[in-house]
């Protein structure tokens, strides 16, 4: 027998789902902007606030769910975790948009000696990765997959750290320097939230609170 | 955490109807602890064996141990008068003997226990009224019948009419499930209070209010205990597959 709860969880989840694809996409083109210097700003910025605006819906619906229903067991742990996954969904679309920002006045990765292009690609691939798996592990309800991301977030931290002493050593150019450092300081971040996504699922699962950074 | 009850292997029947099976639990003491279950799963049966009121039904037995204050109370030679007065019960419907005041009310136990001194009697009164949060609302009309007060009000004198024997121990036997909101939120709040004093075991239907008055939670399915633990726990992440259906109503 369906609940009358079970409707207002279906529209949280189908509205999470879409946010999701949604920050992936905008980290992407954040991403592919800056490493092949396509400009997409204006496109990056629409879909970061329309990931806020989605954030603050999934937080009234949820908000109206425990005021109407006073969820408990499963349903209670899903509705936080949902809140918490839309804010880290929220946050993949302003890591995408300081990204392209970075693109638009500092002139991104372009003069940038070719190792710190390769270098900031290969992060950028293992964070969208990392950004996929959260969605899909979102999506499955999967704590297998959401284990998988704790390696893959080690990994981000480390090449972050790598990066910085890398650059100090080869005397990169100031803008050069600046843009590669934030944007793989936002990699890195982007990296931590994908974390906190399969944190969640694996928390709405089984309730433990595990730390998979 | 100090053991107001220690209950070892009880089983109940009504006949030949076994309705509580093997329960074995500690139950705190000066905390709340709050039974859940689908209806006919025996709760109010496991209140009504803390405190033998259970054997009064004809037909029902009991067998098992209850270890109240160290002692077994269905041990030969306990007086399950004594039982009952250490340990006092409230009920789902307020009810005050509705021929008598509120002041008799409240003292009825006394009296019957032999209390005639009338500074005594007035002592015993205004104090419980006043742990019962009424005295406020009733003190110049204790002349009045119980029956006149509001459905609330009534649960309170109850309430007062049990703590007037001083007991250790409250079982409450759905006391709001007659009640509006405003008055359930004076007895939850009540309850919260007397936790500080008394042991108080409270049967609801209610999870919402399990989940707001009580420290732990039982819950029974079937006669058998499922799962016992702490209310923050039960509620936010049960162990158990029938306590999660059931919280989430996905019975049935």
């Amino acid at each position: 027998m369906s609940r009358i709860i079970d409707t207002g969880l279906k529209e949280l989840s189908a509205t999470l789902y879409r946010m999701g694809e949604l920050a992936h996409r905008a980290v992407l083109k954040a991403l592919i902007e800056c490493i092949e210097g396509r400009e997409a700003h204006k496109e990056v910025r629409e879909m970061a606030d329309t990931l806020l605006a989605m954030a603050d819906h999934i937080e009234d619906k949820a908000f109206e769910l425990i005021a109407r229903f006073q969820p408990v067991a499963s349903d209670l742990r899903t509705i936080k975790s949902y809140m918490k996954i839309a804010y880290d969904f929220a946050r993949f679309g302003r890591y995408a948009l300081d990204i392209s920002s970075i693109n638009k006045q500092i002139g991104g990765l372009r003069n940038c000696e070719e190792w710190i292009n390769s270098y900031v690609k290969e992060m950028s691939e293992k964070t969208s990765e990392m950004v996929r798996l959260s969605i899909e592990s979102l999506k499955s309800h999967n704590t297998q997959i959401a284990e998988k991301i704790s390696e893959k977030e080690k990994e981000v931290d480390r090449m972050y750290f790598e990066f910085l002493d890398e650059l100090i050593k080869c005397g990169a150019t100031t803008k050069c320097a600046v843009s590669s450092v934030l944007i793989v300081r936002y990699l890195e971040r982007i990296a931590d939230h994908a974390a906190y996504i399969c944190e969640s699922i694996i928390y709405i699962a089984t309730g433990q609170k595990e730390v998979l950074r | 955490m100090a053991v107001k009850f220690d209950v070892q292997n009880l089983n109940a029947w009504f006949g030949s109807k076994h309705v509580l099976k093997n329960i074995n639990m500690k139950i705190e003491e000066n905390a709340v602890t709050a039974i859940i279950g689908p209806s006919g799963c025996g709760k109010t049966t496991f209140i009504r064996c803390l405190n033998r009121m259970h054997e009064i039904t004809p037909g029902a037995r009991v067998s098992g141990k209850v270890i109240f204050n160290g002692v077994n109370i269905y041990d030969n030679g306990v007086d399950p008068v004594i039982i009952r007065r250490k340990i006092g019960m409230v009920f789902q419907k307020p009810n005050p003997f509705p021929m008598m005041s509120i002041y008799d009310n409240v003292a009825a136990g006394l009296k019957l226990n032999g209390v005639r001194d009338k500074k005594i009697l007035d002592a015993a009164v205004r104090r419980s009224l006043e742990l019962a949060n009424l005295w406020d609302e009733v003190k110049d009309d204790l002349k009045k019948s119980g029956a006149s007060l509001s459905g609330g009000q009534q649960q309170r004198l109850c309430i007062a009419r049990a703590l007037a024997v001083q007991p250790e121990v409250l079982l409450m036997d759905e006391p709001c499930s007659a009640l509006d909101p405003i008055a359930t939120a004076k007895i939850e709040a009540l309850i919260r209070k007397l936790a500080e004093n008394y042991t108080v075991v409270i049967v609801t239907h209610n999870m919402q209010q399990a989940a707001r008055v009580s420290d732990y939670t039982a819950f029974l399915y079937l006669g058998e205990l499922i799962e016992y633990g702490p209310t923050e726990q039960i509620f936010e992440n049960p162990k158990h597959e029938l306590t999660e259906r059931y919280l989430t109503g996905k019975f049935g």
